[in-house]
């Protein structure tokens, strides 16, 4: 078996498309390197003045009633310092929650903050043309499984037209033997200037001093870096089943290259905005009008019990206090239900895109790099949390208090002694790895589901060939 | 003899595996695309229209006339299925106001329902064509000449009296009718498709423009055929010649139009040419802000109140408000100044102040109108120069492929790319214009109706309608005509070059 793997290297090693695949791979992840080392430095900027200064707003508050009713303010999402792996359509992303308050007030009441998810600003004043970001996934999940069509597609039926597959059956090799032997051939092949190419790419920006690799990064690279093999054997297995079923090397060409484009071009886009129908989340103008038509309507609640009741001071002051608290319950509530619904509808796209070995590449190099859309959820978790744990913060400072009517919702109601500012809870965005593999399980299941199947169907077909 | 050749190549192709797994392909991909593209731009439509009703709906409350913003919004393009371009990124709502000029810098969208959506990227015809129809494209040429010497049957053809030159041809001509089989099919299904939909209306000047998309499609796949044939004839085997020919598409097609841009670093925004550019403009404002202090300290009246004291009869009347503010924005060179005023009832008390707000408000009208001009005379250099000139750099640099001319021109043939958009801004500053004279005509700087209702409301009705006309079709010819210019003389060189190498190559 090493004998043919061998001859398969040689021959690989000396033919043109093993020198055109060096250079344009080694040419990409340069490119690559050059661009990150440009921008990570501004997005880090970027994000440590925004977070800073938001984390100032908090600090400056040294009232209870002000920390409860104005609320954290922006959260920032962290940027990932393996963001040249893969993009993740973060420009479509939202880089922060904003966790302020509500624009409404009356003489003594005033609404409490909340989390509030806009939308990513897109950037409307960019008339540059559109390209995809030359990140891993795309030199991976693009480059890679082209090459490693171009590299699989005639190692079968070449041989068979050439002739030279009869005179290697010819001797006492078992046939499983010679399809392994060609797979690992190919495999090297393609790994040497590939790892070389991945190699180059760490080497230039582990090497510049604005960008630093954490261990943590490091085990995310190497995970990154098995995923690309596996997904790399893949593509070769799919390349001797379809050149082992099929006659002529140019027959085998046309059907992994139409194969390909479906995988690469079709599916992750057209399949994605067809399954995005079938969730549809509420429109923007539904979700407007839900909001204000609760809000009205527990205005008008309030202001109806105000008037049973008689004056009693005690009792209004903790009226309004539940009227606060409830209000921005059920504001909070609409809010997250309309971004479930966008979430929804997302995932269940995503879900259905995942028949392509691209979109499952994209997705675990996305969950590994820290970007994307999983991450993204992350975030909005990690947000979630904070934002409970400030509440309770409120109310525990609030309960430490023997003086205060611990009413809250209302300025006389709450603590008036000051705040220390350290002890306000901060904002923490993490990433855990043990998170990512959870996200990254079934992708991960289905990407070696792909590969043994493909494999299998290779191994079969070239058992049951005539030579 | 050359009618026989044809027919033997032809038949040659047509008869084979791949052509049939090709159009099959083809069409699937084209079809189920169109669906998916039509559903987006009848989603984008409907934005549209809520967009015009909601503005319908507040134009209506302007009461006073500056009362509040006159929004125009641009309708989605209905060809931007074939190429979405710039159509569907760039802002689609603008404030029109005599304070400034509308750029396109200054635009708002009108809400999409779900923006996370936009994480799928979405593929339009001519993209298909550029990828999927390139590729088949080579498969079909690159053994037209090396195939045939490989089974010898080359020598076999050359030994007729034929010339070589028409061998050539009679292999050129089959290759690009078999190419247009799968294109004009699949653009046939999808213009069905676009006919059956009750939301997009082709005129004919939208079908001479499929029309131009078509033929742009055809030099295209033609430089890719020869291209095919170019290494069909310069090499000696099937497999170095189909390897060569991958790694040539996945090159031009793949790489180069991502990783140009990256690689060549963009022009970084001249930051001395924005500051002294704003600098510029905030002279000029300033200069109107003298002016306009200068003008209430002369006044008659006491104190520089620009709304004199005016308030509603009605206590509790919430907009009563007037407020003046000055937009300034470095990034986009965007510095205006703002006089809002809508009182709705004018209180007993306020009445004096009348004719100083209206003498005011006179005075003030031309002035900003005036500086609004002058500013957009530095502002449109500058924003030229910034903005513009580095996005035109790298559409240069895009059409070092021949995937990026053939983008250009089928966005010019359906108007979304740059030029077709900012045709969009021309129209929004022309209704500036109407908007001004219409001021003019009406006395409306000098009239109480300009910051009080008290007289009844405005009526908007005898301003003119904003409406926008795509541009024409031999505009659009016109722009696409540098780009088919050169495609076509690429297609010359190469097939100059086929013949050359052809005539001295040994069978």
């Amino acid at each position: 078996m090493w004998h043919i793997a061998k001859r398969e290297i040689y021959d690989n090693l000396n033919s043109l498309r093993f020198a055109l695949t060096t250079v344009l791979l080694l040419g990409l992840m340069l490119i690559n390197a050059i661009v990150h080392l440009q921008e990570h430095p501004v997005r880090m900027q970027k994000y440590h003045d925004a977070a800073t200064e938001s984390l100032n707003r908090l600090k400056s508050r040294t009232h209870l009633y002000q920390i409860a009713q104005e609320g954290p303010g922006y959260l920032y999402k962290k940027p990932s310092s393996l963001h040249f792996c893969a993009d993740g359509g973060e420009d479509f992303l939202a880089d922060n929650v904003y966790g302020g308050f509500y624009a409404w007030a009356t003489d003594d009441l005033a609404g409490f903050w909340q989390l509030d998810y806009m939308p990513a600003t897109l950037n409307r004043q960019n008339i540059r043309p559109d390209t995809i970001k030359i990140d891993w996934g795309f030199v991976i999940g693009y480059v890679l499984s082209l090459i490693a069509i171009l590299f699989t597609f005639d190692s079968i039926s070449g041989e068979r037209e050439h002739g030279t597959l009869r005179l290697t059956l010819a001797n006492s090799v078992p046939r499983h033997t010679v399809l392994i032997g060609k797979f690992l051939g190919a495999l090297v092949s393609i790994s040497v200037p590939f790892v070389l190419a991945i190699l180059m790419n760490l080497l230039v920006i582990s090497t510049a001093s604005e960008v630093q690799l954490g261990t943590d990064a490091w085990s995310r690279l190497g995970i990154i870096l098995f995923i690309a093999m596996l997904y790399l054997c893949l593509f070769l297995a799919l390349g001797l089943l379809v050149s082992s079923r099929v006659r002529q090397s140019a027959a085998s060409l046309v059907i992994l290259l139409l194969m390909w484009v479906t995988f690469v071009v079709f599916m992750p886009s057209t399949l994605a905005s067809i399954a995005s129908g079938f969730s549809p989340s509420m429109t923007y103008d539904e979700f407007n009008e839900r909001a204000i038509q609760l809000v009205s309507e527990l205005k008008g609640e309030y202001d109806a019990r105000l008037q049973d009741m008689d004056e009693h001071p005690a009792q209004k002051m903790a009226f309004a206090g539940e009227y606060v608290i409830k209000d921005v319950t059920e504001r909070e509530r609409l809010i997250h239900e309309y971004l479930t619904q966008q979430h929804a509808q997302i995932q269940l796209a995503r879900s259905v895109t995942r028949v392509s070995p691209v979109v499952l590449v994209r997705h675990l190099l996305e969950v590994f790099a820290g970007t994307g859309f999983e991450r993204h959820q992350q975030f909005v978790e990690n947000v979630q949390r904070y934002a409970r744990e400030y509440r309770e913060f409120v109310t525990d400072m609030d309960r430490a208090d023997p003086e205060s009517p611990h009413i809250i919702g209302t300025y006389e109601g709450m603590s008036k002694k000051p705040i220390r500012p350290e002890s306000i809870p901060t904002f923490e965005d993490t990433l855990s790895l043990g998170r990512d593999f959870n996200a990254a399980a079934i992708d991960l299941l289905l990407l070696t589901l792909f590969f043994v199947v493909f494999l299998s169907g290779a191994f079969l077909a070239f058992v049951g060939v005539e030579v | 003899m050359l009618t026989t050749l044809i027919r033997r190549e032809l038949l040659d192709n047509l008869m084979t595996f791949r052509f049939a797994v090709a159009v099959l392909i083809m069409l699937l991909l084209v079809v189920a695309n169109t669906a998916v593209l039509i559903k987006d731009y009848e989603r984008r439509l409907e934005a549209y229209n809520t967009a015009l009703k909601t503005e319908d709906r507040r134009s209506q409350e302007l009461k006073t006339y500056s009362g509040g913003r006159l929004n125009v919004a641009r309708p989605p393009n209905p060809l931007s299925i074939f190429n979405v371009g710039l159509d569907k990124r760039l802002g689609n709502e603008i404030w029109i106001s005599h304070s400034f000029v509308p750029t396109l810098w200054d635009t708002g969208t009108y809400k999409l329902t779900n923006p996370l959506l936009n994480l799928f990227t979405s593929i339009d015809i001519v993209f298909m064509f550029e990828v999927v129809l390139s590729l088949i494209a080579l498969i079909f040429a690159y053994d037209a000449i090396t195939g045939e010497r490989e089974r010898g049957t080359l020598r076999l053809v050359v030994t007729h009296p034929v010339r070589r030159g028409q061998i050539l041809l009679a292999k050129y001509i089959s290759a690009m009718l078999c190419l247009l089989v799968p294109l004009l099919m699949s653009l046939l299904l999808a213009i069905i498709l676009l006919t059956t939909s009750t939301v997009i209306s082709l005129s004919t000047g939208d079908f001479l423009r499929i029309g131009g998309i078509i033929l742009s499609s055809i030099v295209y796949l033609s430089v890719f055929s020869l291209i095919g044939m170019l290494i069909s004839t310069v090499t000696r085997r099937t497999g170095t010649a189909l390897m060569l020919a991958m790694f040539v598409w996945g090159f031009w097609v793949l790489v180069y139009p991502n990783a140009v841009l990256a690689a060549i670093a963009p022009p970084q925004t001249s930051q001395p040419r924005m500051v002294s550019a704003y600098e510029e403009i905030k002279q000029i404002w300033e200069a109107f802000d003298r002016e306009r202090k200068q003008f209430l300290a002369n006044d008659t009246f006491p104190g520089e109140d620009p709304d004199f004291g005016m308030v509603d009869a009605d206590p509790n009347w919430i907009w009563g408000s007037s407020y003046e503010y000055f937009h300034k924005d470095s990034s986009t060179l965007r510095y205006d100044y703002h006089a809002v005023s809508y009182i709705d009832k004018l209180s007993e008390a306020s009445k004096p102040q009348v004719p100083h707000a209206q003498d005011y408000y006179r005075f003030l009208g031309p002035q900003i109108v005036n500086a609004a001009e002058r500013t957009w005379l530095v502002r449109k250099q500058a924003l030229e120069a910034i903005f513009v000139q580095p996005a035109i750099v790298d559409r240069i640099l895009l059409r070092g492929s021949p995937v990026g001319m053939y983008d250009a021109a089928t966005q010019a043939w359906v108007g979304t790319d740059l030029r077709g958009l900012r045709d969009f801004f021309e129209a929004a500053r022309r209704y500036r214009r109407a908007l001004i004279d219409y001021y003019y005509d009406k006395n409306a700087f000098g009239a109480q109706q300009w910051f009080s209702a008290d007289n009844g409301a405005v009526d908007w009705d005898s301003l003119p309608q904003f409406s926008f006309q795509r541009s024409d079709v031999a505009i659009n010819a016109a722009r696409a005509f540098p780009d088919i210019c050169l495609l076509l003389i690429i297609n010359l060189v190469l097939f100059i070059g086929i013949f050359l190498v052809f005539q001295r190559s040994e069978v």
